[in-house]
């Protein structure tokens, strides 16, 4: 067998590996991160959630589109502006919690841990507080619920849940319990949110004891905010 | 080790020359291939030194392993694994052995150099 010079042979290769290396630094590549299975389906998940937030905003467009539609071609006679301007008034209204509202939705009758023996170390662990309350309705506002009210009393953004001793005060009046929360939106997603493991409800029910019981409704009727309110320090900049 | 940065170096001023490019998919292959490559370098550096060096042993190894790494990256791709770290490991750890033994064959020469010459003087 020929011999070969070692120091010539390891030069030689040395110089392929000296070309890989030019070649590979020659693409510019930033970072090379692996093209993992997961990696691809979280990406997918990204474009897929990507397009539906397109979608929604090419939907925003054309409401808005036709409501300009309406506007400029609405003749300016008195009757029809009145009547445009007394839809607005009344969607706003709605929005803005001034009206009654029916749907779809959950009714939720919380009451407070009857088995006063079960846990006996704080008399505060078995009865229903206003965090417990503000608690379980974010959860229905993450799950999509459009409109709130605790024993009939309307729930709106600036309503405020306070405990008052026994009772809770919600928008200044006090309710005792049982307290029957209402929330119209996706029954299923509401059902979800204050009755799947790891929820604060399921907390509040498996741990301290109090009774939380969630039923879905075709029709729920919520009712308007009844109180007046208005802002006194509050402007809107120009 | 000089003979081989000097490879290297001509290799890197080909490449940069060459218009020799691939598709930008098979860099994670290509880089563990160079790891491989770069391993087999040290090990004939070390063999050299040694002086139990053979060329069929040594290009085997040196594109047998790099087609193991890049293959290993490959079917790792495929299966949802990272497979490529276990190249990346094996490589990397006889690399650095490698460049120890190196280091100390080195270092053992010139120690007995200088001896040479202390019992001369």
């Amino acid at each position: 067998m020929k011999e070969y010079n070692p120091k010539l042979t390891i030069g030689i290769f040395s110089a392929l590996v000296g070309i890989l290396f030019a070649s590979q630094v020659k693409m510019n590549i930033q970072m090379v991160t692996p093209v993992t299975i997961s990696s691809i389906q979280r990406l997918e998940l990204e474009a897929k959630s990507l397009k539906t937030d397109i979608d929604d905003l090419k939907l925003n467009i054309e409401d808005k589109q036709k409501y300009l539609d309406l506007i400029e071609n609405t003749d300016y006679s008195e009757k029809n502006i009145i009547s445009v301007l007394e839809d607005e008034r009344d969607k706003n209204m709605l929005l803005a919690g001034y009206k009654t509202v029916a749907g779809p939705g959950i009714e939720i009758v919380m009451f407070d841990n009857i088995n006063s023996d079960e846990l006996s170390f704080d008399f505060n662990d078995g009865i229903i507080h206003d965090v417990d309350m503000q608690n379980i309705l974010n959860d229905l506002r993450v799950a999509g619920a459009e409109a709130i009210s605790i024993n009939g009393e309307r729930v709106l953004s600036f309503s405020d849940i306070k405990c008052a001793g026994p009772v809770i005060r919600v928008n200044g009046r006090s309710l005792g319990t049982p307290f029957i929360i209402t929330a119209i939106g996706d029954p299923k997603l509401l059902m979800a949110s204050v009755s799947a493991p790891g929820t604060y409800a399921e907390m509040l029910t498996k741990v301290y004891g109090i009774g939380i019981q969630p039923y879905s409704k075709d029709k729920l009727i919520i009712p308007a905010y009844s109180g007046d309110f208005s802002y006194f320090y509050a402007k809107a900049v120009q | 080790m000089v003979y081989a940065l000097i490879g290297v170096l001509i290799g890197v001023l080909i490449g940069f020359l060459l218009p020799f490019t691939y598709n930008s998919a098979y860099t994670l292959y290509v880089s563990v291939a160079i790891l491989a490559c770069m391993d087999s370098i040290f090990g004939g550096i070390r063999a050299n030194l040694e002086g139990k060096f053979d060329a069929t042993i040594f290009v085997s190894g040196f594109i047998g392993n790099a087609i193991l790494a890049a293959f290993l990256a490959y079917i790792g791709d495929r299966l949802g694994v990272p497979l490529y770290y276990a190249a990346i490991f094996t490589f990397g750890n006889r690399l650095f052995d490698n460049f120890a033994k190196i280091r100390r064959i080195i270092t053992s020469k010139r120690k007995t150099i200088k001896d040479k010459n202390g019992t001369t003087i």
